[in-house]
């Protein structure tokens, strides 16, 4: 009887054990763990420059280059992710698509990365270190934003100072248009005045990255626009000072690569001309590499899957050059590129996969018809730049990724921004030279774009421009020159969209686009961009409901 | 515990024999028939000498005169029978028990009588149970117990099986599952893994005045399952085979090569551009070839398809794949093959009994390869002690299963018939060439996969000790184990097939194992006074978890072959990984239960449980229940004047229970992670934490954190609160028996992991209490027995159970949770899983009709016309309304059993009336072209769709991409689920004993019978089986034989 007694006592008292009910979490760290080492989340916020995805890419490519004109959606055919068909011809794009809502959310986990960084790195005594972290996490933020500007214009700014319960209250229109991009810019600012003009790890931003960056906002912001994002001026102030922010740059080490190959290479990754990048890796002990899965599709169906992201004829048409080597900008449509008729910018050949060609330069392995999945739909090109040779992929599941470096901002691009601020100053007899160390570049590019006989793959044909003697350098001229050579550079880069919106040309330029382009490819026969709508996406539906009515849709949407 | 392991010792001591007996012989009959009893317990009051009557219902025992014996027999009145001088013969016939009320049925840590019972507990009939083949015997419960509904599909191991018992009680899905009480031990695993032939009863409790002394886990209801243990005087050795053959029901039909092809040019003619030609294998610009050649003309009515032809081969260069029209249905099915073997031996005498069985189950599903193996074993073992006041024993069983999964029906659905299985050298595998769509070859994927399964050991069971201290008075402990290893190894082969391929041969390796234990004290005191009867059982019950798993995954395999696949044996490590997990309970409990004259019940319940999982600020949560019940039949007033009742009862219960399952993890912590290389990218955005700041391109990176959740110190017990009313009737000797319930069940504090606003990022997530929700509902039980003529026997029964669903509050946080528009236009008021979106309202048949209508993307001939419902002229995210009511009208169940001398005959009938389910998964893939797996194969009503030559159909237009936005969630996919099944109709033959006698047995019966025979369903259904309306593992026909064999 006792001894039971006891045996009840014993159990009685092992359960009320005071602690018994305290359980650690398995593997997880707490708030304070975290809060002693903020150098891991700024490693995290860091990480974020690699967290996309093929249908959330962060190069932008169905926002960018397929809303421009530049590139065919590709894949199997219209229906095959048909939400980027439906931006490709500006029909049925509704807030509702779930891939907005994934890209705006995305963002925003790249941002509370950096902010939550920044929230703990603020907590830290300080010291150089502390002050330089800061720069590095704003200047993340800063480009996760610009991301997000040029994607939606009007979004809901927070930064490391306002509490979490406070998100929900802050409007997506607390901030006009100039504000926003104002305080993208403060960031940058910070950004140039504190970090070092050199970094030991290269994957982090220095000061020029900085400069560079705060130069592209300042000029994005100089475009003035009005809530129905119709350019209404053109800020002087803020060109003169792209084109400071761009001589500091331009003044520094950095400047561009010998061959335009180079920027495209995996094996002259962080090269002179690359001032910020996405360092992607392989073989860095996580299962499938760090790789760039955001271009996944890209890859041509011949080599595995899935032939997304195909230069348009109007594109490959846009290399011919004249007997003059320059650019043919009213009539280079008129005609289809013939590589045996015409002379053509390098560049084609460094931009677009033509059949019978090298791919990435290898003379054993042709780039073919049959490397195309549906050639009837989507044409015989593939794209060049994101890919790479054809035993550096690696298989993930049904796709082939591939470990190279995404350029962010490159040397050419400061140089043409620079250009761009100068003609637009009315100075533009400053920018043909800058237009023209492109164009000799270019020109240079030609030892890889050779046949296995030794031959050059194409007629190569480019000149820069000589005001008086093949061309007359007026303003309006500088200007088209200029935004035919943007093009021209940074084809299928993700960024000629937002030029045309930045322009306030998309309109007029996308409809005579699709006046052309449906001749030659049935699905476009629908497309037609509806000027004062479709130059930002609508705000997410989802982010509007869990807003509770406080965000404000774009203009112009029905659903 | 180790206290009690020296008590053991000593209490075994005791044993002892007495003189001065005789033997004494008789025989035990059925009153009536006279058919001897076999098995019946003979057991000598004084002495507790015991015995068991044999095949002849002959039995011989030592006793002395003026001794009592006692024959027991279930189902039968016991006999007693004073042994007189000079007697040595005793005939003893045996009267069948009119009524089961006493039976005894376990509840809450006690037994009650039946007919004492005040809570709305269902008794389940276990032998009806049993005619069902099934793995898991939860799936047999489908239809048997009003208010409860389950959901399962037809996957050979019966794993994926869900139970609900009174409708949704939490938004969670862990939250709905209803703990299983195994032996005493709570568990809520699968009860798949073990043998179904070892219950001896379920009991399900479903109000919470019979559940809330299982306090913290019992918001779902409880299922009481109890093993067989030998009765005392039983031996017995039994043994059961069973065969069953599993076919479809029906199948989807698909198209064919001819028909995809149709398809797919009526979808470009009706969008303007008819094609000439569609998948190109061969781009060559001088030398195209195309899969599908159409030769088209245009007449007035606008374009009409002449011929459709193929080429040979669909790799014309290669010549691998010949063109092919292949029905991927068929080659990924079978006709499954289930077979069943189980042997148990029950002994049980007055020291003690024991229980061993054995079981070995072997189910090939209708999807080739897949296939579920089971070989159970249990004992159960007690021995008495103390002159039978101290009992110690145990329930212990060990299970091993191994699975081979493999559902490919919907990929089966989706390649294309033009793709032959094989390529033309019979050994390769067919696949997509050229511009055909990336899924894969079906088959392949089942040969492929036919090695991997999971290994998964279970034990399951307790030992205990149940003493009686002064009479009346028992202390019980309990300690219970539930064990799980699990052990898998996914081989992933080379393979080429079509275009798609991979080189790389692969292995994961995963082990994961999870240890429960259970420790359990209870001291019980039960004492009648004159008319007052006391039952108090008070106790404490500690709970503790811990799980743990890693795997590893190599690749670079020089052979394929099982033996050489493992781990270490590869070229490459890839990955590793592995976590742990704990959790755990403790909890105080205490019920009272006192009657008054058998006519007055009462019953009072505590429990206070506390949980790890919670913040420190609601650790604990305190579930009080009461019961009262009347039993009208002791009455006089009814005496007197109903003579026909036997059995009336009038009960009523209140009670709350908690939740803490859906709670994986440690609500009160903000928690951070490090997540070095994101995951697996192919499906979704990597979320990973390192990266290459040096820029070296390789080699190991810098990682960091990332926040996963946020803290929340409050977050409590969701509690669900229930009152019931309920009758219990029988009338004429209780052959028309029944009962009826009423209930209102509200949970409130509903714990959830709400979505948030975006701009919080990453790791926004974290657990709060908030909204409430409430069920209501009725059941009603109605049985009959019967006799026709003298010799037909017949048991008609059936159940019905309605219920109402509604969420009663919604805080802020969570209004986006429930669908709706977010603000106005919630969930409120209505039922949980109520779909939110457009009516479809016909299709647009003229150019005036489209003219006409409102504004709305995409809208043209033969398209969906959706309702303006708001009437702004414009058709957008504003035009949503409810849809979709989830909660269906009634269930209900219809059995039926005839007895005619050793023939049985049992029909089961279950349905569910009048519900809404969604479809889309299903109708997407038959309906349209290119709203859902563009590309792929699709369903044959397609051919049927809208044309201006077909005006008719109300299957929208095919066309080439979804402009219309058709696969917004409308009413086109909400259709009726009502259905009715024969479940079950079984003939049985029992021998008589003078032919089993010939082989030595004691019984001897043979069984044929039939599942899923025929289902009837709404005309307005367009899918397969409204009971599993998408691609989950087909729930087959089966038709079954059986042989029972008992010793």
């Amino acid at each position: 009887m006792k001894k039971i007694l006891s045996l009840l006592i014993i159990s009685a008292l092992y359960s009320c054990k005071q602690d018994f009910l305290e359980v650690s979490p398995k593997g997880n760290l707490s708030e304070a763990q975290v809060q002693a080492d903020p150098e891991k989340l700024v490693t995290a916020a860091y990480s974020s420059l690699g967290n996309d995805h093929y249908d959330i890419p962060w190069s932008l490519w169905p926002y960018g280059d397929v809303r421009s004109g530049d590139a065919y959606k590709g894949g199997r055919d219209e229906a095959d992710i048909q939400e980027f068909y439906f931006l490709e011809i500006f029909k049925n794009v509704r807030s509702d698509i779930g891939n907005f809502d994934g890209q705006w959310f995305q963002y925003y986990v790249a941002l509370g990365r950096a902010n939550a960084a920044l929230g703990n790195l603020n907590k830290l005594p300080d010291s150089q270190f502390k002050t330089q972290r800061q720069a590095e996490m704003r200047f993340l933020r800063g480009h996760w934003y610009f991301q997000l500007k040029i994607m939606f214009k009007y979004i809901p700014y927070i930064d490391e100072n306002v509490p979490t319960n406070e998100y929900e209250k802050i409007s997506n229109r607390a901030l006009s248009n100039d504000e926003l991009w104002e305080k993208i810019a403060q960031d940058f600012q910070f950004a140039k005045e504190n970090l070092p003009p050199a970094q030991t790890e290269i994957g982090r931003p220095n000061k020029f990255a900085a400069t560079a960056y705060l130069a592209k906002t300042r000029l994005y912001q100089a475009y003035e626009q009005d809530d129905k994002h119709n350019v209404t001026n053109i800020n002087t102030t803020r060109l003169n000072e792209v084109v400071t922010l761009a001589d500091q740059v331009l003044g520094s080490s950095y400047g561009l690569e010998s061959d335009f190959a180079n920027n495209f290479m995996l094996n002259t990754e962080n090269g002179i001309e690359s001032i910020f990048a996405v360092q992607h890796s392989k073989d860095d002990g996580s299962s499938f590499g760090r790789l760039n899965f955001g271009d996944v599709l890209g890859t041509p169906q011949g080599i595995g899957c899935c032939d997304f992201h195909k230069p348009s004829q109007n594109l490959a048409n846009a290399f011919k050059t004249g007997t003059d080597g320059l650019p043919q900008f009213n009539d280079y449509n008129a005609a289809d590129l013939d590589l045996a008729a015409n002379t053509v910018d390098p560049r084609l050949n460094h931009t677009v996969a033509l059949p019978g060609h090298p791919w990435k330069y290898d003379v054993n392995n042709l780039y073919q018809a049959s490397w195309n999945r549906t050639p009837d739909v989507y044409g015989l090109y593939a794209s060049l730049k994101e890919n790479v040779q054809k035993g550096q992929y690696i298989q993930v599941g049904p796709f082939y990724a591939n470990a190279k470096n995404k350029i962010i901002i490159r040397y050419a691009d400061v140089l043409l921004w620079k250009a761009e601020a100068l003609i637009e100053l009315g100075r533009h007899n400053e920018a043909v030279s800058l237009i023209n160390d492109i164009r000799t570049r270019a020109k240079n590019s030609i030892n890889l774009l050779k046949l296995g006989n030794g031959n050059p793959e194409s007629n190569f044909n480019v000149d820069t421009y000589k005001p008086g003697i093949n061309c007359n350098w007026t303003q309006d001229f500088a200007r088209q020159a200029l935004r035919f050579e943007r093009r021209l550079e940074f084809a299928m880069e993700g960024s000629r969209f937002f030029d045309l919106v930045r322009w306030g040309i998309a309109d007029t330029y996308l409809n005579s686009y699709f006046a052309g382009e449906k001749g030659k490819r049935k699905y476009l026969k629908d497309g037609v961009f509806t000027k004062n709508r479709d130059e930002y996406l609508p705000i997410p539906l989802n982010q509007i409901r869990f807003s509770h009515g406080l965000y404000v849709q774009n203009p112009g949407y029905l659903q | 515990m180790r206290r009690l392991l020296f008590i053991i010792p000593l209490l075994l001591a005791v044993l002892g024999v007495s003189a001065q007996e005789r033997r004494i012989t008789g025989k035990v009959t059925e009153k009536g028939s006279g058919v001897p009893v076999i098995g019946a317990s003979v057991v000598v009051q004084e002495t507790k000498k015991s015995t068991a009557t044999d095949a002849n219902g002959a039995f011989t025992i030592s006793a002395e005169n003026g001794q009592t014996i006692k024959v027991a027999y279930l189902g039968f009145e016991s006999a007693i029978y004073k042994v007189s001088a000079g007697q040595s013969t005793i005939n003893i016939s045996l009267k069948e028990s009119a009524s089961n009320l006493n039976e005894v049925v376990v509840t809450g840590y006690q037994q009650e009588r039946k007919k004492d019972l005040t809570g709305a507990v269902s008794v389940v009939e276990v032998a009806e149970l049993k005619k069902v083949p099934n793995n898991n015997p939860i799936q047999a419960l489908q239809g048997r117990v009003p208010g409860m509904v389950v959901y399962t599909d037809g996957s050979p191991s019966g794993s994926n099986t869900n139970v609900l018992i009174r409708g949704l009680s939490s938004i969670n899905g862990a939250g709905n599952v209803p703990l299983l009480v195994i032996d005493g031990v709570p568990t809520k695993g699968g009860m798949h893994e073990l043998n179904p032939n070892d219950i001896e009863s379920i009991q399900v409790l479903k109000d919470a005045s019979a559940t809330s002394i299982y306090g913290s886990r019992a918001s779902a209801g409880v299922i009481i399952i109890t093993t067989k243990r030998a009765k005392n005087g039983e031996f017995q050795i039994t043994a059961n085979a069973r065969n069953s053959y599993s076919f479809y029901q029906t199948r989807l039909k698909m198209l064919d090569a001819e028909g995809y092809g149709r398809a797919v040019w009526q979808a470009s003619a009706n969008d303007g551009a008819p094609i000439d030609s569609y998948m190109t294998i061969n781009p060559d610009p001088a030398n195209k070839v195309y899969v599908y050649n159409f030769d088209w003309a245009q007449n007035g009515n606008g374009y009409v398809l002449n011929k459709i032809s193929l080429p040979q081969y669909i790799d014309p260069i290669q010549k691998t794949m010949r063109t092919a029209n292949t029905d991927w249905f068929n080659e990924i099915s079978q006709v499954g093959k289930y077979q069943t073997y189980d042997v148990m031996v029950a002994r049980g005498t007055d020291k003690g009994s024991t229980v061993f069985s054995l079981d070995y189950t072997d189910n090939d599903g209708i999807v080739k390869t897949t296939n579920f193996r089971r070989i159970s074993a249990r004992v159960n073992t007690d021995y008495k002690l103390l002159n039978g006041r101290l009992s110690v024993g145990e329930n212990f069983t060990a299970n091993t299963t191994r699975e081979i999964e493999g559902n490919t029906l919907n990929a089966a659905l989706q390649a294309l018939p033009i793709i032959p299985v094989h390529t033309v050298d019979g050994a390769g595998w067919g696949g997509p060439w050229g511009g055909m769509n990336d899924r894969q070859n079906p088959v392949r994927l089942l040969e492929d996969n036919k090695q991997n399964h999971y290994n998964y050991l279970r034990l399951l069971g307790n030992a205990f000790a149940d003493l009686e201290i002064i009479k009346g008075l028992r202390l019980r402990t309990s300690l219970g184990l539930d064990y799980g290893n699990y052990t898998r190894r996914d081989m992933q082969l080379a393979y080429v097939s079509g275009y798609l391929n991979n080189s790389d041969n692969q292995v994961t390796m995963n082990n994961s194992n999870s240890t429960k234990l259970i420790w359990t004290n209870t001291l019980n005191y039960k004492r009648t006074l004159g008319k007052h009867n006391f039952d108090v059982i008070a106790g404490s019950e500690i709970f503790k978890q811990n799980d743990i798993n890693f795997f590893g995954r190599s690749q670079g395999f020089a052979s394929e072959d099982p033996n050489y696949m493992y781990l270490g044996a590869a070229t490459v490590l890839k990955e590793n990984g592995g976590g742990a997990y704990e959790t755990r309970l403790e909890s105080y409990f205490g019920k009272f239960n006192y009657i008054y004259n058998d006519k007055y019940l009462a019953s009072a319940t505590l429990r206070y449980d506390g949980s790890s999982v919670f913040g420190k600020n609601n650790q604990f949560g305190f579930f009080p229940a009461f019961s009262l019940g009347w039993r009208l039949v002791n009455e006089n007033f009814i005496k007197d004047n109903f003579e026909f009742v036997s059995n009336l009862k009038l009960r009523y219960g209140w009670g709350q229970t908690g939740s803490q399952d859906p709670i994986q993890g440690y609500a009160n912590r903000t928690l951070y992670q490090t997540n070095y290389g994101g995951g697996d990218p192919t499906w979704r955005v990597p979320d990973g934490t390192a990266y290459d700041l040096s820029g070296k391109g390789s080699g190991a990176l810098l990682s960091g954190y990332q926040l996963i959740q946020r803290s929340n110190d409050d977050v409590k017990w969701e509690t669900t609160t229930q009152s019931n009313i309920g009758l219990d009737f029988g009338f004429l000797r209780d052959n028309l028996y029944g009962s009826l319930d009423y209930f209102v069940k509200k949970t409130t504090d509903m714990l959830i992991k709400p979505g948030y606003i975006g701009v919080i990022g990453e790791g926004g997530y974290r657990w709060l209490n908030t909204s409430s929700l409430e069920n209501n509902g009725l059941e009603f039980l109605l049985g009959y027995k019967g006799k026709i003529g003298s010799q037909v026997n017949f048991d008609i029964s059936g159940n019905i159970a309605s219920y109402r669903n509604k969420i009663t509050k919604l805080p802020q946080e969570v209004i986006n949770t429930y669908g709706g528009n977010g603000s106005t236009d919630n969930i409120l008021g209505r039922s949980i899983g109520s779909g939110y979106g457009y009516v479809a309202d016909g299709l647009f048949t003229t150019q005036d009709e489209v003219l006409k209508s409102a504004e709305q993307n995409g809208k043209g001939l033969g398209r969906i016309r959706y309702k303006d419902l708001n009437g702004d002229g414009r058709i957008n995210e504003k035009d949503q309304t409810w849809i979709l009511n989830p909660t269906p009208d009634f269930a209900y169940g219809l059995n039926f059993n005839f007895d005619y001398k050793g023939f049985n005959l049992t029909m089961f009938f279950q349905g569910v009336g009048n519900q809404d389910i969604n479809v889309y998964d299903v109708k997407s893939q038959t309906d349209f072209w290119s709203i859902n797996e563009t590309g792929s194969n699709k369903g044959v009503r397609l051919l049927d769709a809208w044309t201006p030559a077909n005006p008719g159909s109300s299957i929208p237009a095919l066309t080439v991409t979804d402009g219309n936005f058709e696969r917004r969630f409308s009413t086109y996919f909400v259709e009726n689920g009502a259905y009715m099944k024969l479940r079950n109709v079984q003939l049985g033959y029992t021998f008589p004993k003078s032919i089993a006698s010939k082989i030595k047995a004691s019984n001897l019966s043979v069984y044929v019978s039939g599942q899923n025979l025929f289902t009837l369903k709404s005309k307005s259904f367009t899918g397969i089986d409204p009971e599993a309306a998408g691609f989950g593992y087909p729930i087959p026909t089966m038709v079954t034989t059986g042989l029972k064999v008992g010793f």
